[in-house]
Formats: C-alpha cells, structure tokens, sequence
C-alpha cells in the first residue's frame, strides 16, 4: 500500500510540475513591450528627423511588391513637393507593417501605426504635424486615421508635455473623394489616363466601399457620384466595388444592360484603389473562376468566387488578356491611383489644403 | 550542424562495438495477435473485428522514418499530407478529427486544426499498428467515426537492456532512439529518448502568383521547414504479485519548426517560427482473479501546447494595458504568444469476465477537456466532459460464427445523452473467414469546432470560426469482407459505407462573418472566411483489397483502396443543397511489395525490400488539387552477429528511386511532399542480458491495459 501512496504522490508531483512549466505562457509584459514598441519608432523618428515639421501619409498598407514601390514614388514626391518637412509613411495594417520590416528586405521598412508615429512625433516636439489620408474615400479606414489624431490631441498616454500640446500645429489632409467637387476632379484625371480604353469598350473601375447598407460617413456615394461624372465624359465609364452593397460586378453588369453596352463588346477593368494588391490582383484580374452556369448570378453571393475579369467574360463581353499584366508595368490595367503622376498630384493638392484641427483645445476648450 | 555531428559520432561509437556478433532481428510470428477490435487478445486471423495489422515485421523490414511514412507506405487507406501545422491524416477519406490514434489502448492528446502530431511517437518504439476501420469498436468511443489507430509500443521485460538506433539520411534528416531497460526485484523501468530532426527541402521557389502580377521565381518557402523535436519517456511498473501490476508513466515532449525568411513579404516573409509543448503522465494497474477475469484501471493526463515564437517584431493579438484582446500588440524577436494549450485527463475503469461462450467486457469512461488560449477564444478557457459506459459480449456458441455486440452510452456535458450499438459477426468455413460490421458513430463538436477564432497566415489570410449552434455528428458505418488463407496465400477484400449525419465541415462563408475588429485589421488580406459547420449530409463508400503470398524466404504483397466520397452542405443564400469536396480524398491508392530474407551465415543475415505506393489526384475544395503519385523504395537489412547479449542491425535503403517530386508552387496543394532520391541508413546496437534476445515474438507488446487470455 506504501508503495502504491509513493505511486500516487509521485503521479501528482510530475502533474504539478508539467504543469507549472506550462503556464509560463506568454513571456510578454504588457506595458513594457507597447513602450518597448513605442521607443522603437521614436528612434526611428530621431534618426530621421531634419526638419521641424513632419508630413503622415497614412495608408492601409500591403505586402505587395508593386505597392511599396508606389508607396515610395509617393514619399518621393512628397518630398520633393513639402521641402521643409520630414514625410513618413505609416501603415494601418499590422500585418502589412510585420511583413515590411521582416525578412531580407534589402533597405527594411518601418511602417509603424499613425497612433505610434503621432506619440513620437510629440515626443521629438515636431512644431507642425500634417496627416494626409491616402484613402480613396473618407470611410472606416479614414475615420481611424481621425481617430488616433484625437488620442494624440488628447494626450490618451499622457506623457507628452503640455506646453508643447498647446502650441503644436495639426492638420488633416482628406481623402482623394472627400466630397463630390473631388470625385468630379477625380473623375478628369481618369479619364485622361483611360480614355483610349473607354473609347474602345466599357472601362470599369473596381472601388472598394464600405459594408454598411447605408451611406455611413458619406463615403459610399462617391462612387456613384464618380460614375455620374465619368459618364458625363463618356458614356463607357462604370464604376463597382467589392463591398459596397447594390454596386457589386453584378450591378455593374445590370447597369450595362439597361444602358444598351454591346452585349459582346469589350470590357477592360482597372482598380479604383491606391494601390493594387489583393483586391486589384485576384478580385479583379484574378483567375479565379467557381462560376457555374447554373447559378442565378443575380446575387453577389454567388458570383463571388470570380473575378471580375472572368465574371464579364463569362457574361458574353470580350476580355483582352494582356493589357492586365506587361512587363515593364507601362501598359497594364492592374495599377494602383499612386502609380499615375496625375493623381498623386491630386493627394498633393489634398495635402497643401490640410486644415488645422485642434483636437487638444477642443478637449480643453478653456485653454 | 551539431546534430549531424552528434549522429555521426554515435553512429562511429556503435560501429567501434561492433566486434563481436550474434542475434538475427528478423523472426515473426506468423500467428499475430490483435487486441483494438474487441479490447481482448485474439489471433488476427481470427479476430471477430476485421482488423488491419502492420507487424513488427514488416515494420523493421521497411526502416520507416516517420509514423507517416509507416501507415502511407504500409497501408492503402491512409493518405498524408504532411505540413507545420500537423500531420493531414486521412483514414478511407475522413480527416483527423475522426480517427483515433492511440498509444497502447490511450489516446493521443493535441491537435491543431484539428491535425494530430505524429511526431509524438517514436517510429523505433513500435511493435505492431493495429488498424480498426469505422466505428467499430465499442471500446474506444464513438468517436472513431472512421477507425481507430492502435500503435502498440515495445515493453521491456526483466534484465537489462541498452539500445541506441540511430538513423540518418538525406537532408539531415536524424531519428535517434535510446533506450534503457531495467529491472529489479518486482519494479521495472523502461526509460526512452527520441531525438527528429530534419533540415527541410524546397521543391520549387516558386508562388502561385495572379497572372496580372510579377511571378515570383527565387521564393524561400520550403516544402518542409526544418524541424526539430525531442521526447523524453519513463515507464515504471511494480508486480507485487503475478496477478497485480501498477505502472507508472510519463513524457516530455518539445518541438520546433523554423520557417526561413525571403524578401517577398506577400509570400516567404515569415515572422514567427511554430513552437510546440507536450506532456503527459498516466497510473494504473490490472488485477487478474483466480477465475481469469481482468480488471484495469487507467487514468492519463496529456498536454499538447502550441506557440507562435516570434522572431522579428511582430504585431498580433494580445492584450492591451485594460486587458482588452487587441489585434495589433507589438512582441519581440525571442518573446512567444500561446495559442493554445489543451489539455485532457481521462480515467477509465473496465472489466473482462469471462463465462462458457461467452466473454463480457464493461467498462466507465470519463474524460474532461480543457482548452485554454487566450487570444483565440472569446471566454479565453473552455472545457467539456464526457462519460461513457460500454458493455462488449463476445458469443462463440457455434465453432464457425463468432458475434460480437457492443453497445456503448455517452453523455456529454453540453449535449446529454447517446447510445451507440455495435455489431459484428465472423463466419469461419473452411478457409475462408467472412466478417460483418455494423456501428453507429457519434461525436460532439470539439472545443475549438464550437469556440475557436483565429487567423492563419499563409499566402492569404484565413479567418477560422468556431460554431457554437453546432450539433453533434452522428454516422452509421457497415462493412462486409472475406479473407481467404491457402498455403502463404492471404486475400482480403472489404467493402464499406460509411454515412455521416451533421459532419462538421469547414465552409467557405462570407467575410462579413468575421468579428469586426478583424476584418478593420486584416481588411482586404482577409482572403476568406472558414466557419465550421453541419452539412446536410456525408458518405464515404469504398473497397479495400489486399493480397499477399509467402514463400520460403520470399514474400510479396500488393493492397489496393477505391474510395468515393460525396456531401452536401446547404447554402442559405441560394436555398439549395451544394455538393461540396472532403478536401484531400483520391479516389484510388494502392501499394504493393515483395521483401527476400536470407541467413548466410549464423552471423549474417540479409533482408531487401521492394515497396512502392501510388495515389491518384487528391482532391480539393480550395487551392487546387493534388497530383497523381508513385513513389518506389529499396531497403536492405543486415543482421550482424550472434554474440548472447548484443545485437546489432544495420538497415540502409533509398527512398522514391524514380526520383518523383511534385514542383506545383506554394500556396497550392501537393499529391506528395517528397523532396525526390533520399537515402537513408540506421545502426540499432542493442545490449541485453537475459536469454530471450528476439526483437518480436519474444517481446511481449505493451498492451497491458488491455490484456487478456489468448484464445
């Protein structure tokens, strides 16, 4: 019986310790790796800083290679554009920003949050700070951009000087469609890029749009507004998006119809996105095809495992394989907006436009 | 490097002592004995549960590197494909999650995604695989809706013994055994170390890349990353008479697989390697009455841990200064986030009694679940218990018909009560034997099928959510078959259906069933959304063919499954029924052998070996289908020496001759993950001091628990 206790007690104990050495879980401290993180990017910002003013370009983010390559014509021109300021480049995408900065990247790239840039900037005291929103529209993802602008405003960490608080200068710059004078500028200069395509067949631009059934932050309309705009330089422009809900590939094809396009005509699609990446590459040129002839297709739904370059195809109209992809990049339809000099100008006018919002003294009215 | 040096230096060790020389590891029994199907001892050849048995034999004879390598070479029903995350088991086309591994007669704990990790057994430590087709055994659960896999360890049996097998082959690829036995007065330990390693090869460096974008040719993505694991095993028993025995036992286990990092951050960017954490102890006892009735009792506890172990900074779920779960939380080269720890405990209480014609097995089952991680479940922990309590008889009236009936209750906590029959029947005439199954399966969503959220990278981002409106699945297995024996002739053939209610099934659902904070985070990387979910209905149907032919010195064998799988899962967008793929299942696979034995001298014998094992297309619901496959291997064996104590063996061979290797691009599914021509070699020095030096008939195999008298 003795032995059998000895057993039992000496079961419990390796339990106990397999136990104990398995809760030593995370070997992560809260605070310490945030502030760890933070002083990572406030001595990214000291290494480079030159000037006393410092220009966000605050974008989604990607893991393509086509996408940093915009990305860094951008902040090339940028810079070229606001000589006296420092201009960076922050991700909103954790994931893109782990992939950047990861692996044999010859030059590595620190895309860091705009809430994490913003704390550094007002850590190095940067007199002016300027946000431009790369967005297309000033949807969800550019309300998060307002959003860390009101946690630096208000000080949310509350470790950055007051003194400093009260004088620092920020700006907004909006999103390429902010309200519908920009989706009508907008519209010119596609059409400037794009014409040759529209006078061939119809030119559909692939946006990306908000969920919501509903025309949250006023954003999805400017699509619909960009369309009517195009339309009015030629009747061959549609726009559609992946996510926009009645303005799909399939309502793009319905429009079409009732407009009397040729049912056999050609049909050529570019993304209506700062950069091509997923959405642009597989979404719209992709090859993708789980089309079924049997299948209504009258519903988003189901259409949605084909891209939009397969689903026209399937519909009857005639879809040009190589103006998708070339070599050189010259010719291609799958380019982002940044890779047009005329609409990076665009961004730069939104830029230069930037109005000051004051988000401390909105907090402290009485300061 | 080290590891290689290691390896080398005790591979020169072995060869130093090997002077003198002595026993062949090459007998067999002809008349193996399987316990899985009913729990009691039975010649194969009569055992009333059709079951499929790799021997110790066969097992030495084709030097297998891997558990994978043994049941996808050996077997025609089984299908791998091996990846990081696990082993993508497949039993006659149902998945992990419906096959039951076991390690003499206790499950095997951890999965991820629903993948076992095979890694956990030690290839050298196998006596025999006992493989038990559907739910068929009331035994080991209802669970086991498409088998069970019963690995019988070796166990050590008085004196002392010492072994080293190591083995080595091409992409350093290491498999180190050690073992030592002990025995001293009624105690005896049994205490084991197990070292994988391989470096991992690439098959092609290039993407599955759009057509509209830049291909992507000088990729780092491997086909299989390198990885390391190691495993620590005790096992103690104490007899203090011939009728009682206690055991005590536990393992450590630790693996790691290390992802290289290339510059394309779409497609090789890596910023964590895969860390793995395992444990288990177990105690029991069996007590045999004076009238041969047996009573066990096992209790076992296990642990499976898995943790992404970051080696850049890397932004991911954590919890922020409030504790709130954030999906954007910065850790550091060096620091590691749990993903999951599951952990379960089972005690299980069973009786074999034994009457005229009859036999009668009971038994009480109890297992309690655990699952904690964190960042992947919205209540952070979650668990579940389950109880059972089965009852077996075993009739043998008539001398040609055996009936085995089996019925088994479960209830689990979150949805009561079920009970499941089991039957089957074995016909003896002449030399032909006939057998008969009928089963009904039931299994309850796992924890994670119900409750789990989380993201896995590969070339996309997939969402995986749990369902918690889940019902459990049910399904009624029946199979037929007849097996001739004549003069070394031996044919089986086995047909079967196997038919799934609310299977529980990944489906593709729309992205906006992800939580919204994901989908702010991930936005359009979010590539798909996977959801568990109920289809409609299931069926597996197929037929198994084996044949094989001794001779003298010769044997020959050839095995042949023809599967066909269809299932329907319900689209409420469009009301209707879809038919869907059970991702993975080829329709035809086979395999076929012939080994030569020979004892040149009393010193040497020599063992060659022929296999081959062929798959057609395996097919997918997403990321194209796999291609068709035959891969040939050639193993010699030579038995060295006929020294009282020591044994040596020496086993060398080359793998996938034809030098087969699939180049499809990463990112899509491969028939075979084989890197082409391998070679491998494995020295086992053996030193044991009692007489009984045989490797097989003579070593009595570990099932214990499950034990009985022989018939």
């Amino acid at each position: 019986m003795k032995k059998i206790k000895l057993l039992v007690m000496a079961l419990a104990a390796m339990m106990l310790s397999a136990g104990f050495t398995s809760c030593s879980d995370n070997d992560d401290d809260t605070m310490s790796n945030m502030e760890r993180y933070q002083q990572e990017v406030e001595n990214t910002v000291r290494a480079e800083k030159a000037h006393k003013k410092a220009l966000l370009l605050v974008a989604f983010g990607s893991t393509w290679q086509q996408a940093y390559d915009a990305f860094d014509l951008t902040r090339q021109e940028y810079q070229k554009a606001f000589p006296d300021y420092d201009v960076f480049l922050s991700f909103s995408s954790a994931i893109c920003i782990n992939r950047a900065a990861a692996g044999e990247n010859t030059a590595k790239r620190s895309f860091y949050e705009p809430m994490y840039w913003l704390e550094a900037f007002g850590r190095v005291q940067y007199e002016e700070i300027i946000v431009q929103s790369m967005q297309v529209i000033p949807g969800e993802e550019f309300s998060r951009v307002v959003n860390a602008m009101k946690d630096f405003g208000n000080n949310k960490l509350g470790d950055l000087d007051d003194a400093y608080m009260k004088t620092v200068t920020l700006k907004l710059g909006m999103p390429l469609m902010y309200t519908e004078d920009n989706a009508k500028e907008l519209a010119s200069a596609l059409d400037a890029n794009f014409h040759k395509y529209a006078e061939m067949g119809a030119m559909l631009f692939m946006g990306h749009g908000n969920p919501d059934d509903y025309d949250t932050y006023k954003a999805n309309v400017r699509y619909t507004q960009l369309e009517t705009a195009l339309q009015a330089i030629h009747p061959n422009y549609y726009v559609g998006t992946v996510d926009m809900a009645d303005n799909f590939k399939v309502q793009v094809n319905n429009r079409m119809e009732a407009n009397g396009f040729a049912s056999n005509g050609k049909v050529f699609c570019a993304p209506l996105m700062s950069i091509a990446g997923d959405h642009a590459h597989n979404d719209m040129a992709g090859d993708d095809d789980e089309w079924d002839d049997a299948m209504a297709t009258q519903t988003e739904g189901e259409a949605e495992d084909v891209s939009w370059k397969k689903y026209f195809g399937h519909k009857g109209y005639t879809i040009e394989e190589t103006p998708y992809y070339t070599d050189n990049g010259e010719d291609a339809l799958v380019k982002g907006l940044l890779e047009y000099k005329n609409i990076r100008d665009l961004y730069i006018k939104h830029t230069q436009a930037a109005e000051v919002v004051d988000f401390y003294h909105s907090m402290y009215p009485e300061e | 490097m080290r590891i290689r040096r290691v390896a080398l230096g005790l591979a020169l060790l072995c060869c130093a002592a090997m002077g003198r020389s002595q026993d062949v590891l090459l007998s067999d029994t002809l008349e193996t004995v399987v316990v899985t199907g009913t729990g009691t001892k039975h010649l194969l050849k009569d055992a009333p549960v059709e079951t499929e048995v790799i021997s110790g034999r066969t097992l030495r004879q084709y030097g297998g590197q891997s558990l994978e390598d043994i049941l996808g070479s050996l077997s025609a029903s089984f299908a791998f494909n091996e990846g990081d995350m696990g082993s993508q088991m497949q039993l006659n086309g149902l998945g992990n999650s419906y096959i039951l591994v076991l390690i003499d007669g206790k499950r095997l704990t951890g999965d991820v995604g629903g993948q076992n990790d095979l890694s956990l057994i030690d290839p050298h430590n196998i006596e025999r695989i006992e493989i038990v087709k559907g739910a068929s055994s009331a035994l080991y659960g209802s669970d086991a809706i498409a088998g069970v896999v019963n690995i019988i360890t070796r166990r050590h049996e008085g004196g002392i013994m010492l072994e080293n097998s190591t083995r080595y082959g091409s992409y350093n690829d290491v498999r180190q055994h050690n073992s030592v036995g002990l025995a001293w007065g009624k105690w005896k330990s049994l205490t084991g170390f197990q070292l994988q390693h391989s470096d991992g090869w690439q098959n092609t460096s290039v993407e599955n890349t759009p057509s509209s974008a830049t291909p992507v040719t000088d990729s780092r993505s491997m086909t299989v990353n390198r990885h390391t694991s190691w495993q620590l095993s005790e096992q103690l028993t104490f007899a203090p008479s011939e009728d009682l025995e206690f055991y005590l036992a536990g393992t450590l286990h630790r693996k790691g697989i290390y992802r290289p990092k290339g510059k394309y951050p779409k497609y090789d960017v890596k910023t964590f390697d895969l860390k793995y954490e395992n444990a288990s102890a177990a105690l029991g006892g069996q007590w045999r009455t004076e009238r041969g009735d047996l009573l066990t009792l096992d209790i076992d506890w296990a642990q499976h841990a898995y943790y992404h172990a970051f080696t850049s900074t890397t932004l991911t779920e954590g919890f922020d200064a409030d504790g709130l779960l954030i999906l954007d939380f910065p850790y550091f080269a060096g620091q590691r986030l749990l993903q999951s720890n599951q952990q379960r405990t089972t005690a299980q209480l069973k009786g074999v009694f034994n009457f005229p014609n009859h036999r009668l097995s009971a038994g009480l089952e109890a297992r309690f679940d655990h699952l904690k991680a964190p960042t992947s479940l919205a209540s952070r922990t979650a668990s579940d218990n389950t109880e059972a309590l089965y009852v077996q008889d075993e009739w043998s009236q008539l001398h040609w018909l055996w009936l085995t009936g089996g019925l088994r209750l479960c209830r689990n906590e979150g949805f009561g009560w079920r009970l499941t029959p089991k039957l089957s029947a074995m016909a003896r005439l002449g030399n032909v034997r006939l057998r008969a199954t009928w089963s009904q399966g039931f299994k309850t969503p796992t924890l994670k099928e119900m409750n789990y959220r989380y993201i896995r990278e590969m070339t996309n981002i997939v969402m995986y959510l749990g369902n918690e409106n889940l019902k459990p699945q049910t399904s009624n297995y029946f199979s037929l078959g007849g097996e001739l024996t004549h003069h070394g002739f031996n044919f089986t053939v086995t047909a079967y259906v196997n038919r799934l209610d609310n299977m529980i099934a990944l489906a593709t659902v729309s992205t906006s069933a992800a939580p919204a904070a994901y989908r702010e985070q991930y936005g359009e990387m979010l590539n798909k959304v996977r959801r568990y979910e109920n289809m409609e209905d299931a069926r597996t149907m197929g037929v198994d063919i084996s044949a094989s032919y001794t001779r003298k010195e010769w044997t020959a064998g050839a095995s042949y499954s023809y599967l066909d799988t269809k299932a329907h899962v319900y689209d409420s967008d469009a009301e209707r029924l879809e038919r869907v793929v059970i991702d993975g299942m080829a329709r035809h696979k086979g395999n076929v052998f012939v080994t030569w034995e020979h004892r040149f001298s009393p010193s040497y014998a020599l063992g060659l070996g022929l296999y081959g094992r062929m798959s057609s297309r395996r097919f997918y619901a997403l990321d194209g289908n796999g291609r068709p496959f035959q891969i040939w291997r050639l193993t010699t064996s030579h038995n060295l020496g006929h020294s009282r104590t020591m044994t040596y063996r020496l086993e060398a061979g080359i793998d996938n001759i034809f030098n087969h290797v699939d180049r499809t691009p990463h990112g899509l599914h491969l028939g075979t993950t084989s890197p082409g021509t391998t070679v491998f070699a494995t020295l086992t020095v053996r030193f044991k001091t009692n007489k009984s030096l045989k490797f097989s008939n003579k070593h009595k195999s570990n099932s214990k628990n499950q034990n009985d008298e022989e018939d």
